[in-house]
């Protein structure tokens, strides 16, 4: 996603009159959830814009990280099935405390961005700790622009990046979302794409269009978040989403009214949609990549397909950040960095199958050179694969060329333009 | 003061002439006025909060509110969800007539037949709801899957046709408000069953009742209040519901609860919200006036 243009400074002063004033008719779309921002900023009628400063101005400096200490406890928030799991332990945090000891509690509460962020926004609007000293937000969802923006994200230290500086990947190192790496470093990487039950679906093709078949009528999951909707919507109308227009996207929501109304959609699922694909409730899904990866190395769950579709898939990232008022700032930094060994990566991707932010891993993955040469033996019998098909994985170290075809995101320009979308995709998933 | 004139009132002696008047006047005031606190800290204040939230217009981003006297919000908001509130309506109406319809009998039987178990037969319908109300929904939904062990037994047998299936249609969600408020309409309209004196039916049958007229003579008319409060009871938590849509229901079935639950806790869309909480409301309070206004207030502190 690095090819993506940045748009930020090129916007005209009365559009900023108009972005920074309250309107009264702001709010013709059925209000606003998870929506794609690279850079742009449009922060409504919020305080912060009018040059007061930002209220981690303070924080982050070399001086402020300086007199930081360990406190030997970690809060870390992440999505679900995003880290190595065995037998209810984790073993990249497991020897991350054995190492630095640092207690980390891992918890999996992010199941979308938008509501994640209500839950977060509330205590970082009063000035106070939200609790987890690492969270984990997508850089198409409007919230990561807003933390930024608002100056919610603790700026990271630079002194402790030498393990990304060294190995992290062209694709996440410097990225549009966050130039230079001032706030965020990438988790995993991803693409929303298709994923089928072979035993439902005898011939699955490679279109996009298998979403709208009718003979899988009413066994089709669609995903409620209405950037990752409309993007599916705008792909299977043949339009490239970044350069799209609201033409398109009227198209694209008028594809995804005719699925919905034909029967078609089972439902609009978060990650839940998952469970519902394991449990044969629905047939044939928008999914993550890795997930579906994930189940199909589960024996139990041999069925799950992957099929990154020929019009392309959409290619996401997922950061971690360090928010604002965090109470443990130094142990988030040195477990961020700790997460850009390959050693690390290796234990971590053997099981996660996302995209690897280090390519070197793919070397430790065939030949582990230290405490992970332990871990991934201890890990084999749980996933029942040899580590070199992870190693192997066209989805896990992507070749330029498959990056090259993934599709970015749309980047808004204007508010006015996520009620647009919004306006056009939210009623598909919350009508009536 | 409210003190002393109440300790100036013992059992309805003549209060001393001079001070008499003014006491007299305040007097149900005063008295009244724990009660009239208790409703005023805590619906009116929130009431008005939660209208004077529809005028603000509040940032996506940071969540700040301010006052923008939007009066278009509400009308425009609730016109948006339409759609939606008249699901939401006919699926609590369905719901609540269902309960009506099975609770009836049960209620019936237990105070006319149960005897000197009668407390044991309460005890059992009320059990299955010790247990939290978005497990159970959530055991629904197990129960209900395509792939669960009830459709893939039915599928396997050939009961149904093929491609039949519940768990996200509306069926689904009606059937789960209807399970999940049933003891509010089995309460009520037990306790208006059992004050029935059964002298009442002995007397309609001397006078050549049979049973189907001393039901419809008797037994429903004596039992309305209560129908009526089990209605309320049910039909006003049923018509905000949203779990039982949430985890049972499909694309098409959206009701007014979700909305207002995505309005405040993913859209931050807080006027929004507070829109159609108002309108939930204020629907909700119509509902009460009308059984005030019908049968009488003092009905409700019997049943409500």
């Amino acid at each position: 996603m690095t090819e993506r243009d940045n748009s930020e400074g090129v916007l005209d002063p009365s559009f900023w009159r108009g972005l920074t004033q309250p309107r009264v008719t702001r709010r013709q779309a059925l209000g606003l959830a998870g929506t794609g921002v690279a850079s742009a900023m449009f922060l409504g009628a919020d305080a912060g814009l009018a040059g007061a400063a930002l209220p981690n101005a303070k924080v982050g400096t070399k001086s402020w990280w300086a007199k930081q200490k360990l406190h030997h406890q970690l809060n870390f928030a992440n999505w679900p099935y995003y880290i190595d799991v065995l037998k209810g332990h984790h073993p990249s945090l497991d020897y991350f405390t054995k190492t630095t000891h640092i207690k980390v509690n891992y918890s999996e509460v992010i199941q979308d961005n938008p509501s994640f962020y209500q839950k977060i926004r509330p205590s970082l609007a009063a000035g106070q700790s939200t609790g987890y000293d690492i969270v984990v937000m997508t850089n198409n969802s409007v919230q990561l622009s807003y933390l930024i923006q608002l100056g919610w994200l603790t700026p990271l230290d630079r002194s402790k990046m030498t393990n990304f500086n060294k190995y992290a990947g062209p694709l996440i190192k410097n990225p549009s979302w966050d130039p230079g790496n001032k706030y965020t470093m990438a988790w995993q990487s991803g693409w929303t794409a298709v994923g089928y039950n072979a035993k439902m679906v005898k011939n699955p093709g490679t279109s996009i269009e298998i979403l709208f078949d009718k003979r899988y009528k009413g066994k089709v999951g669609m995903f409620n978040d209405p950037i990752e909707l409309g993007h599916a919507g705008l792909l299977a109308v043949g339009v490239e989403p970044a350069t799209s227009t609201e033409r398109d996207w009227a198209k694209a929501a008028k594809k995804l009214q005719l699925q919905k109304s034909d029967g078609i959609v089972a439902a609009y699922y978060d990650q839940s949609y998952i469970q519902h694909l394991k449990n044969g409730d629905i047939a044939v899904s928008m999914c993550f990549s890795g997930d579906i990866f994930q189940a199909d190395l589960n024996s139990k769950y041999k069925n799950l397909t992957l099929l990154l579709p020929h019009e392309g898939a959409m290619l996401w990232t997922d950061n971690m950040a360090i928010p604002l008022y965090a109470q443990n700032p130094l142990d988030a930094m040195t477990a961020m960095d700790y997460f850009y060994s390959p050693l690390t990566q290796s234990v971590v991707e053997y099981y996660d199958d996302y995209i690897c932010p280090v390519p070197s891993t793919k070397q430790q993955l065939v030949h582990p050179t230290g405490w992970n040469k332990a871990a991934l033996a201890a890990l084999k019998p749980e996933i029942g694969l040899p580590t070199t098909v992870t190693a192997n994985s066209s989805t896990v170290f992507p070749t330029p060329a498959r990056v090259a075809a993934s599709k970015s995101y749309y980047t808004f320009k204007s508010q006015a333009e996520i009620d647009a979308w919004n306006g056009l995709f939210l009623p598909i998933i919350q009508g009536a | 003061m409210e003190r002393s004139v109440s300790a100036h009132y013992p059992g309805g002696v003549k209060p001393p002439r001079f001070r008499g008047l003014w006491a007299k006047r305040l007097a149900p005031y005063l008295l009244s006025l724990p009660a009239g606190l208790w409703l005023a800290l805590l619906f009116l204040v929130p009431l008005f909060l939660m209208l004077s939230e529809t005028l603000k217009s509040c940032s996506p981003a940071s969540g700040a509110c301010t006052m923008t006297w939007n009066w278009g919000e509400l009308p425009h908001t609730v016109n948006l969800y339409r759609a939606q509130f008249v699901t939401s309506l006919l699926f609590a109406l369905f719901a609540t007539v269902i309960d009506l319809v099975i609770s009836f009998p049960i209620a019936y039987w237990i105070a006319f037949y149960g005897g000197r178990r009668k407390n044991f037969f309460l005890i059992m319908l009320l059990v299955p709801f010790f247990v939290s109300f978005v497990i159970r929904t959530l055991v629904w939904e197990f129960i209900l899957s395509d792939n669960g062990f009830l459709f893939s037994f039915l599928h396997r047998s050939h009961l149904v046709p093929s491609g039949f299936h519940v768990l996200g249609t509306s069926v689904a969600v009606v059937a789960g408000l209807a399970y999940n408020y049933l003891p509010f309409t089995a309460l009520p309209l037990y306790v208006a069953i059992e004050r029935i004196d059964h002298r009442v039916l002995d007397a309609a049958h001397d006078l050549y009742a049979n049973r189907r007229v001393a039901f419809t003579k008797v037994i429903l008319p004596l039992t309305i209040p209560g129908i009526f409060a089990a209605f309320l009871l049910t039909f006003i938590p049923a018509f905000g519901d949203y779990i039982n849509q949430e985890i049972l229901g499909g694309t098409s079935n959206t009701m007014i609860g979700t909305v207002i639950q995505n309005s405040f806790l993913v859209n931050a869309d807080y006027p929004a919200g507070s829109s159609l909480s108002v309108v939930l409301l204020a629907i909700s309070l119509i509902g009460i006036f009308a059984y005030a206004r019908v049968l009488g207030s003092r009905t409700i502190e019997e049943y409500l």
